[in-house]
C-alpha cells in the first residue's frame, strides 16, 4: 500500500477547511421546513430535556452531516492517490505449468522449491480478473493437467494446492504439447465457407527450475512463454547419479558395485559414501568430486546370490532424492532349453560345455515328442525359453525363442531357395549378440539352402548362394533359422555336413544362443530403471500370477494373461521392488528404482529457456502496475452522494394534514 | 333546509339503525323537568306497577289498594314508576387544532356528539349540543323529540374551527348559562397549554355526571415526520425547532403516554368518565362499545 500525493500544501489546507466549513454552515445556517401541526404543547414538552447535550444530540443525529464529512474525507482519501504493487497478467487466457519432478524437492527455497512454485502460481491466479481463464498442467517426464481451463479462481487455487512432488526427471514436451492444444490446433472449421482457423492465443507460465533438456523441435505458435525461475541460484548438491553392480571381469566370480557423484557447485565437495547390504553397512568411501565434475568408487563385493544394495551419501544438501541409490543382484535363472534331434554329437557336446551349464538347463529329446500333447501344451504355455528343432519343425510355434537346424518354422513366412554356387560363408553380422566373436572363415559348408527371412528380419550369415542364417522376431519371441545341417541324419547313417563343429567358433555360438535366446541376459545384475518406467517382468510358466511388493510394503498383484512377460508401471517410488511368485513368500526377482539423473542433480536454476527456437530468458518479477485505488474510492463517493440525496428526500416528506 | 349530505356523512342509515335500539344511562338520579320516556327511580304516577309500601297518613288515597284491604285488613300503597326526561349536553372543543387529522378531530367529534344525540333525541331526553365559545355567536338550542334532529345536524354543520377560548374559559361560560343536571360529554384533544384541570373542576362544581372524550388523530399518536423541522402551533403560532430522530420519536411517544395516563388518572379520581380514542376508530364502535362499557348507553 502506498499513496502519492497529488495536491500540495496549501491545496490541502483548503480541503481541511472544507469538513470545517460544513460544520459550521450546518450550525449557521440550519434550513428548517416549517410544518405546521395542531399543538407544539406535547413537543415542547419533549423537546425540554434533550436541550442539555444538544449540540452532540444534533451531531450524533444528524446523518446527512455526517455523510457530507464522509464525502469530504473520501475525496481527501481518494486525491491521496492510494494503490499498491500489482502485477500485470497479459492476455486472458493462462497455462499455468508447474514442474514437479525431483529437482522441485530441492530445499534451498524453503520449505520447497515446489511449494514455493505453488505460492507463485497461487499469486498469479489471484491476479486473474473476471473473465480469464486458466489451467493447471503439473509436469515432470510426464504432464497431468490437474485442471482444464477455467474461470473458477478458487478451482484453480485447490487444484494447485494438490500437486505433489514426484521422484521423476524432467521433460517438458509433454507439457508443451498440452499447453499447446488449444492454442496451436490442429484443425480448422468453416466459416461463411472459409477455413477459419480457431487458434486461441494463450500465455504460459512456466514455474520451473529450467533443469531439462532444451527442446529445439516444438514450435510455439501462439503460445506465449513465461518463464518464472524457480530456486536459489548458486545453491549447493552433491548427487549419486550411476549406481550398478557387474561381475569383474578378471574375477567372474566377484562382483562389485560401482558409483558416480556429481558436483554440482562451485567448489570441491568431499561426501561420504556409506553401502548397506540387506541393510547391513559393509563399506564407507571418502569421496572428493571436483567442483562441477563428478567422481566415481568402485566397492569390492562378495560373490552374492541375490542381496538388495543401498547406497547411502552424506552429509545431506539440498536436494534429498539424490542421495541414496539402491541397487539389486538376483540370482541368475538357469535358462530353460530343449533340443528336438535326432541325433546331433556336435551339438550336444557343445551344449555340455561348463559355461553352458551354468546359464542353460539342456534337455535333449528325439523329434517324436513333438507329437506328444503334453509337449505341445507345455510349448504353447511357454515353459521353455528356447526350443532347438534340428531338422524337424512342430505343426504350431511354440511360446519360446527357437532355432531351426535345417527346417523351417510351420508357415510361409520363412522361405527357401536351393541355388547353385559356393556355400562357404563370407560375410557375417559380427555387430549382433548372436555371432559376435564367431568367425567363419575357415569353415567348410557341403549343403546349404538360401534363405529368405520374413520381413523385419536380420540376416546374420551370408553365402555366396545368398543367407544362409538369419534372426527374425515373432511376437515376443525370436527366430534363428540356420541353412544348413551340422549333420545330416536325413539320408540314412549321420553324415557330417559342415565342418563348424571342429572350430573354436562353434561353441562360442552355441554359447551365443543360449545367452542371447535363453533370456538370461540383463536379469542376474538386476534392473534399475528411473521413476515412472515399466519394468518388463519374466513370469515362468508354472505361476499364474505376480506379486511387487513396493518400497512402501505396498503389494501390487499382476495377473498372467497368456504372455510370458508382464510389465509392472507402478514404479513411482524411490526405491527396491520385490516380485514374488504366486503365493511364495520368498521374492524371486528384484529391480531397484532409482533418480540417477545428472540433469535432476544439476539444481542450479537455469537463466533462461530453449522452447523451439526460441530462448525464453527467466523473468523473476513480472510486469510491475500501481494497483490504482482511487477509481474505487470515486465510487464510494457516489454511492455516499446518492445515499446522501435519498435520506434528503425521505426527510422532507410533508406532514400529513 | 337541512341538507341531506350532512345528515348521510354524519349519520349513516346503519348506524342509525343501530342507535335507535340504545338509550343513554345516568349515574347518578337527576329531576326532569317534563315527563319522558325515562324510567325514573322515583316512584311516580305512570301506569307500571312497581311495588307495595304501607300506607302512613297523608297518603294519596287514589293509590290504596282496596283489594289488599278486603284480604289482608291492612292498608297498602301501590307505588307506580315514574317516567322522566334526561338532560344531555355535548360540547365540542371547537379550536384550530380540532382541525386536524383525516377525518379531522372535529368532523369526529360531530359525528360523534351527533350520534349521541340522536339517542337522546329518540329517547325524548333533552339534548343540547354546543362548540365551546360559541355561545355568543351561534347559541344552541335544547332539542326534543326525533323531529328536531334536523336542527341539531344544521348546528353541528355550522360549528367551524375558528373558536380558540381556552378550554377552562368555554366550560365556565357554559355552566354559567346551562345550570341544570344531566350528563354532559365533552369531546375535546385537551391540547391546551393552560391545562385542562381547571375546565374538568368547573365541570365538577355543576354535579354533572361528565364524559370526557379524548380524541387524537394518527399523526398525534404515531408521528411520521423526518428531518430538521420547524413546527409551528396552528392556534398560537409557538413554535418548536426539533431534528427528528428515533430516540426523539421515543421520547415523544413516552411524553404523550404520560399526558394521556395524567389525565385518565385526574378523571378517574374525580369521577369523570374518561374515554381516549383515535379518530382512525369508527363512532359506532365508540358508542356500541366503548362508551357501553363505560355506562353512559344501554
Amino acid at each position: 500500500m502506498s499513496l502519492l500525493n497529488t495536491l500540495v500544501w496549501w491545496q490541502w489546507t483548503l480541503l481541511g477547511l472544507v469538513p470545517v466549513g460544513i460544520i459550521l454552515l450546518y450550525f449557521l445556517k440550519l434550513r428548517r421546513q416549517p410544518l405546521e401541526v395542531p399543538s407544539t404543547y406535547l413537543w415542547s414538552r419533549t423537546i425540554e430535556d434533550l436541550h442539555v447535550n444538544s449540540i452532540w444530540q444534533r451531531l450524533r443525529r444528524n446523518l446527512l452531516l455526517l455523510l457530507q464529512i464522509l464525502l469530504v474525507l473520501l475525496v481527501a482519501g481518494a486525491l491521496l492517490r492510494p494503490g499498491w504493487r500489482g502485477v500485470q497478467l497479459t492476455g486472458n487466457r493462462f497455462v499455468f505449468a508447474i514442474d514437479n519432478s525431483a529437482s522441485m524437492s530441492a530445499k534451498d527455497v524453503p520449505p520447497n522449491r515446489l511449494t514455493a512454485a505453488k505460492r507463485e502460481a497461487t499469486k498469479l491466479v489471484d491476479q486473474m480478473s473476471s473473465g480469464d481463464v486458466g489451467m493447471v498442467i503439473a509436469f515432470s517426464d510426464t504432464a497431468q493437467v490437474v485442471q482444464t481451463f477455467s474461470e473458477s479462481r478458487r478451482a484453480l487455487r485447490r487444484r494447485i494446492q494438490q500437486i505433489q512432488p514426484s521422484g521423476r526427471p524432467t521433460d517438458v514436451h509433454e507439457a508443451l504439447r498440452a499447453a499447446s492444444g488449444l492454442a496451436n490446433p490442429n484443425y480448422t472449421r468453416l466459416q461463411d465457407e472459409q477455413a477459419v482457423d480457431e487458434a486461441m492465443p494463450a500465455t504460459l507460465y512456466l514455474l520451473s527450475d529450467g533443469r531439462f533438456p532444451p527442446r529445439r523441435d516444438f514450435s510455439l505458435g501462439n503460445l506465449e512463454p513465461v518463464y518464472l525461475p524457480i530456486g536459489t541460484p548458486g545453491s549447493r548438491n552433491v548427487g549419486i547419479v550411476a549406481f550398478s553392480t557387474d561381475r569383474n571381469s578378471e574375477k567372474p566370480d566377484q562382483l562389485q558395485a560401482f558409483a558416480r557423484v556429481r558436483n554440482d557447485s562451485d567448489q570441491p565437495a568431499t561426501v561420504d559414501l556409506e553401502l548397506f547390504l540387506d541393510g547391513v553397512s559393509v563399506d564407507v568411501a571418502e569421496l572428493t568430486a571436483p567442483a562441477k565434475q563428478s567422481g566415481g568408487w568402485t566397492f569390492d563385493l562378495p560373490d552374492l546370490d541375490e542381496s538388495e544394495l543401498k547406497l547411502v551419501m552424506t552429509p545431506a544438501d539440498a536436494l534429498d532424492v539424490d542421495n541414496t541409490a539402491y541397487a539389486v543382484v538376483n540370482r541368475p535363472r538357469p535358462a530353460n532349453v530343449l533340443v528336438l534331434t535326432a541325433g546331433d554329437t556336435p551339438l550336444e557336446l557343445a551344449l555340455q560345455t561348463d559355461e553352458a551349464n551354468k546359464i542353460a538347463h539342456v534337455t535333449i529329446a528325439r523329434p517324436d515328442r513333438l507329437k506328444e500333447t503334453a509337449h505341445q501344451t507345455q510349448a504353447e504355455a511357454g515353459a521353455y525359453d528356447l526350443i532347438v528343432y534340428d531338422q524337424c519343425a512342430p505343426a504350431r510355434m511354440p511360446a519360446a525363442n527357437t532355432v531351426f537346424i535345417d527346417a523351417l518354422p510351420p508357415g510361409d513366412q520363412w522361405r527357401t531357395t536351393h541355388p547353385v554356387g559356393g556355400r562357404d560363408i563370407i560375410d557375417i553380422d559380427r555387430v549382433h549378440p548372436l555371432t559376435q566373436l564367431v568367425d567363419m572363415d575357415n569353415v567348410k559348408i557341403a549343403d546349404a539352402v538360401r534363405l529368405q527371412p520374413p520381413p523385419g528380419g536380420t540376416v546374420l550369415m551370408d553365402a555366396a548362394i545368398g543367407p544362409v542364417c538369419a534372426v527374425a522376431p515373432r511376437g515376443n519371441f525370436e527366430d534363428v533359422v540356420l541353412g544348413f545341417a551340422l549333420v545330416d541324419a536325413r539320408s540314412g547313417a549321420p553324415r557330417a555336413n559342415t565342418t563348424w563343429p571342429l572350430r573354436p567358433s562353434f561353441p562360442v555360438f552355441v554359447l551365443n544362443v543360449l545367452r542371447y535366446l535363453g533370456g538370461t541376459h540383463g536379469v542376474s545384475n538386476g534392473t534399475s530403471v528411473t521413476p515412472g518406467k515399466p519394468v518388463p517382468l519374466q513370469v515362468p510358466s508354472y505361476v499364474d500370477q505376480l506379486s511387487v511388493e513396493g518400497p512402501t510394503g505396498k503389494r501390487f498383484t499382476l495377473d498372467r494373461q497368456g504372455q510370458s512377460s508382464l510389465v509392472f508401471t507402478n514404479t513411482a517410488q524411490l526405491g527396491i521392488y520385490r516380485v514374488f511368485e504366486g503365493a511364495s513368500q520368498t521374492p524371486t526377482q528384484r529391480f531397484a528404482v532409482n533418480l540417477l539423473d545428472e540433469q535432476e542433480s544439476r539444481i542450479q536454476p537455469r537463466a533462461d529457456l530453449m522452447l523451439g527456437h526460441e530462448t525464453i530468458r527467466g523473468t523473476s518479477h513480472l510486469r510491475a502496475i500501481r494497483r490504482e485505488l482511487w477509481k474505487w474510492i470515486a465510487l464510494a463517493c457516489l454511492g455516499v452522494l446518492m445515499l446522501e440525496w435519498y435520506i434528503y428526500n425521505r426527510r422532507l416528506t410533508p406532514y400529513r394534514r | 333546509m337541512p341538507s341531506t349530505d350532512t345528515t348521510s356523512s354524519l349519520l349513516s342509515p346503519a348506524l342509525v339503525a343501530r342507535l335507535e335500539r340504545l338509550e343513554l344511562v345516568s349515574r347518578k338520579i337527576f329531576r326532569g323537568r317534563l315527563k319522558g320516556e325515562r324510567r325514573s327511580r322515583r316512584k311516580g304516577q305512570s301506569v307500571e306497577f312497581a311495588d307495595f309500601r304501607d300506607y302512613v297518613p297523608g297518603d294519596d288515597l287514589r293509590f290504596l289498594d282496596w283489594n289488599l284491604y278486603a284480604r289482608l285488613d291492612k292498608l297498602f300503597l301501590k307505588l307506580f314508576l315514574e317516567e322522566e326526561d334526561l338532560h344531555f349536553y355535548a360540547l365540542i372543543d371547537a379550536s384550530v387544532s380540532m382541525d386536524f387529522g383525516d377525518p379531522a378531530k372535529l368532523y369526529f367529534a360531530k359525528q360523534l356528539a351527533a350520534a349521541l344525540g340522536f339517542i337522546g333525541l329518540v329517547r325524548a331526553d333533552r339534548v343540547k349540543i354546543e362548540a365551546l365559545g360559541a355561545a355568543r355567536a351561534n347559541p344552541a338550542r335544547a332539542l326534543r323529540g326525533r323531529r328536531s334532529l334536523w336542527q341539531m345536524l344544521d348546528y353541528l354543520a355550522g360549528i367551524t374551527p375558528q373558536w380558540n377560548v381556552p378550554l377552562a374559559d368555554g366550560v365556565r361560560e357554559f355552566c354559567l348559562r346551562n345550570t341544570g343536571k344531566g350528563i354532559l360529554v365533552l369531546i375535546t384533544d385537551l391540547l391546551d397549554k393552560s391545562g385542562y384541570q381547571q375546565a374538568l373542576r368547573v365541570l365538577m362544581a355543576q354535579r354533572m355526571d361528565v364524559y370526557v372524550v379524548h380524541v387524537l388523530s394518527p399523526e398525534e399518536l404515531h408521528p411520521e415526520i423526518q428531518g430538521d423541522l420547524r413546527l409551528v402551533d396552528c392556534e398560537d403560532g409557538d413554535v418548536a425547532e426539533i431534528t427528528v430522530s428515533r430516540p426523539l420519536l421515543n421520547r415523544y411517544r413516552q411524553t404523550l403516554d404520560t399526558f394521556v395516563n395524567d389525565a385518565r388518572r385526574f378523571c378517574t379520581r374525580r369521577g369523570i368518565g374518561y374515554l381516549m380514542t383515535s379518530t382512525e376508530v369508527p363512532v359506532e364502535q365508540i358508542v356500541s362499545n366503548y362508551l357501553r362499557v363505560r355506562g353512559l348507553v344501554r
